[in-house]
């Protein structure tokens, strides 16, 4: 099960964070096919979002074919995103990556900058 | 979706009865202390009271016109003041209906807001407005009709055995001996419960219901004697006035048979020379006989008031409410 | 008048008094059930008198009001309100209250539901001895209590701390997302309202300004700016405009194109309310949404 955080200031549209925290939760292997995900109803009792914004990022992720509703049962997801589970060789690369880049004096603002260059070099035009 | 609209129907009325008995408990409570209080005197008033006064006038009586006569004066005194008392407060009873009615039952609940929160209930402002008034109009009728009867019986009592009872017609016992109390008390709801509507504030609604009450009640008392067939009796100029009672109109009968005013006049000598071209008296009068038949009318002229005062109250609130407007358009 | 709209307003309006000033004035909008909507502006605005007219309060002066597809007055049953001061009888327990509630609503009352948003408050406190948050606490119980299929709240968080702000806030959502609820909140702070609405009904000066759905607002709107000496921005409708030393920044909504050496964003429900609210002059939307 996922717990969504809205944040308010991030200027990112709140579906498009549900749908942005729903893939993280599939890449980090949090959520697994089979997996239900929350109810409309306990995640804006939660959050106290409006209900047709969860609604749309739910449709949004069953568009993207990662999820599928069930008529009363619920939103079950579909197949897993990326080949990045939390104890994946790729995360302990990036692990040693950023320990060295700790070790060289890199500040915390200096890797988010360097990341988001490479990030934004290899993967143009991907919204996520 | 489908849930909701199935239980549209809702599901018996509202029960608005004990929630109002509820809110103005402290107000019931009074009253009843009131009322047990007032029931007690009057009864004591057709009892005890009553006994040891009447023993005391006839101890004077049987004094004829002895110098040292020994009677019982505390007792005359004591039922003369306490059947003042009794009298008067029944005669206030309206008022304090009225500035309850206007204070509490109305203009507190829209001065606070609370009205409001009543009719975002299932509870229209019409139904909300017939409860408040029917409610505490059945208590104040069978209250106030039950201290109207004891103290007829109090008074009635006293006839003839209290040489200084009142005479049925003294403007006080009146109102407080039959049913035109109740009808007052109602009238006085009815007063209240619009200056309520009106103002919307405790204390001047409170002010302006008592107002109302007296006007009404001035009203009832100036259209009282007319309101009955009176009684003329004639006499000539030396018989003085005939005949005992409520005095609507009296006056001096000319030689042509016209009724006019007594001519003014302040000493013997100047009076029988004003009154020489007479040639009688007329006196038109209520006799006891027509007690009840005053009582009736006047009462009756009473809930008349009371029922344009309500009808006012209704349509103060539609207008405020817009029920009238919806009402009108799906006519 | 189809069964799928909330609310629908023609040439709604109220005065006070025979000579008093108009408190809304020619108001012509819809609200689709199931919708949650936020009726914003500044104080004064005319939000409270379209809250208690929908209510059944009070009566429209001219022009019509239509509440889940009858009049206000017959709608009364199936309309949950609070007011903006929250009036409760204050010589009655919380408890009291509720059972009050149950009475007076028949066959509606979900006293669960209206046990859980007084949670924590002792049953037995009189409402004279709440706090003000307390006591919108019991106030939006007795209203979600008869399970309203419209919800009509008038500034209802203001006095609330921002815990049980957020609390509440999640019941009403979920009420909207069980029962499909349409919710209808005044406030004059819009940041609060923003993320748990979905329709948005701007009220100005007793006028609607803008009214429909958010997503759809923002999307027709665009913030640009350029170089105030060369920017023409023409066929396109100005909400408001400002230059700020040789820069041009506007909110306009498109009627076409765009220059290519304007820089263009899409504008925050914030800065489109308050664009609004000072560029009264630009054209109604509403007249166009009116369907």
């Amino acid at each position: 099960m996922v717990e969504y955080r809205i944040d308010r200031h991030s200027g990112v549209a709140t579906y498009v964070q549900i749908v942005q925290q729903t893939k993280q939760a599939l890449r980090l292997g949090l959520l697994r096919p089979g997996d239900r995900l929350p109810t409309a109803r306990e995640v804006v009792e939660a959050t106290a979002i409006n209900p047709n914004t969860v609604l749309k990022a739910y449709r949004e992720l069953e568009r993207e074919g990662l999820v599928e509703a069930r008529r009363g049962l619920g939103t079950f997801v579909r197949r897993a995103l990326g080949a990045a589970p939390a104890d994946s060789p790729l995360r302990t690369e990036l692990e040693d990556w950023a320990r060295r880049a700790d070790a060289a004096g890199l500040e915390r603002e200096d890797v988010a900058a360097l990341f988001t260059a490479v990030l934004d070099k290899h993967f143009q035009g991907d919204p996520s | 979706m489908s849930a909701l609209t199935l239980t549209a129907a809702p599901a018996g009325r509202p029960r608005q009865t004990r929630w109002l008995l509820r809110l103005h408990r402290p107000a019931l409570y009074t009253w009843a202390v009131l009322w047990l209080a007032l029931a007690a005197l009057l009864l004591a008033l057709d009892g005890p009271l009553l006994n040891a006064a009447a023993e005391g006038w006839r101890q004077v009586r049987n004094c004829g016109m002895t110098e040292r006569c020994t009677y019982d004066q505390k007792a005359i005194l004591r039922y003369k003041d306490y059947y003042n008392y009794a009298t008067i407060a029944l005669n206030v009873l309206p008022f304090l209906v009225a500035g309850w009615a206007g204070a509490a039952l109305t203009g507190r609940e829209l001065e606070s807001g609370t009205a409001r929160l009543a009719w975002t209930q299932a509870t229209s402002p019409a139904r909300w407005l017939a409860v408040r008034l029917a409610v505490p109009a059945l208590g104040v009728t069978v209250c106030t009709g039950l201290l109207a009867w004891l103290h007829h019986r109090a008074w009635a009592a006293g006839q003839g055995r209290i040489d200084s009872a009142k005479d049925w017609y003294d403007r006080f016992t009146f109102h407080a001996g039959g049913p035109t109390l109740a009808a007052m008390a109602l009238a006085g709801l009815a007063a209240g419960a619009l200056a309520g509507l009106l103002l919307r504030r405790t204390l001047p609604a409170l002010a302006l219901g008592v107002l109302v009450a007296g006007g009404v009640r001035g009203l009832t008392e100036l259209a009282m004697p007319h309101l009955w067939p009176a009684v003329t009796r004639l006499s000539t100029v030396d018989q003085g006035f005939l005949g005992k009672g409520l005095v609507v109109d009296q006056g001096m009968v000319t030689s042509s048979g016209a009724h006019v005013p007594p001519p003014p006049c302040d000493s013997n000598a100047s009076c029988d020379a004003a009154y020489a071209h007479f040639t009688g008296r007329y006196n038109t009068y209520h006799p006891h006989s027509d007690l009840w038949g005053l009582q009736l009318t006047t009462a009756a002229l009473t809930l008349a008031i009371a029922a344009l005062l309500v009808t006012g109250c209704f349509l103060v609130l539609r207008r405020q409410t817009g029920t009238l407007r919806a009402a009108r358009a799906t006519a | 008048m189809s069964s799928d709209t909330a609310l629908r307003a023609d040439a709604l309006a109220k005065r006070f008094g025979r000579r008093g000033g108009w408190a809304l004035r020619d108001c012509a909008f819809r609200l689709p059930t199931g919708r949650v909507c936020a009726v914003v502006g500044p104080n004064g605005a005319g939000k409270s008198t379209l809250l208690s007219l929908a209510a059944g309060l009070t009566a429209p002066t001219e022009g019509d009001l239509a509440v889940l597809g009858t009049t206000p007055a017959r709608a009364r049953h199936r309309v949950g309100y609070v007011a903006q001061d929250k009036p409760l009888y204050p010589q009655l327990t919380v408890a009291e209250t509720l059972r009050m509630g149950a009475d007076l609503n028949p066959g509606r009352w979900d006293a669960e539901l209206a046990g859980h948003v007084v949670e924590g408050l002792d049953p037995a406190a009189r409402v004279r001895t709440l706090s003000g948050g307390q006591r919108t606490r019991v106030a939006l119980a007795l209203a979600l209590g008869k399970r309203p299929e419209l919800l009509l709240l008038d500034e209802p968080m203001a006095d609330l701390d921002p815990l049980v702000r957020h609390e509440l806030m999640g019941t009403l959502m979920g009420q909207a997302a069980t029962h499909g609820t349409t919710i209808v909140l005044s406030s004059h702070v819009i940041a609060e309202l923003e993320d748990s609405c979905d329709h948005l009904l701007l009220v100005a000066g007793g006028r609607v300004r803008l009214a429909g759905e958010i997503d759809e607002l923002l999307a027709a709107h665009l913030r640009v700016s350029g170089a105030a000496a060369t920017t023409d921005l023409g066929p396109h409708s100005v909400v408001e405009s400002r230059v700020t030393g040789r820069q041009l920044t506007a909110l306009i909504r498109p009627a076409g194109p765009l220059a290519d050496d304007w820089r263009a964003t899409a504008p925050t429900l914030e800065e489109l309310v308050l664009a609004h609210l000072r560029g009264a002059g630009a054209p109604n939307p509403t007249e166009e949404r009116a369907a």
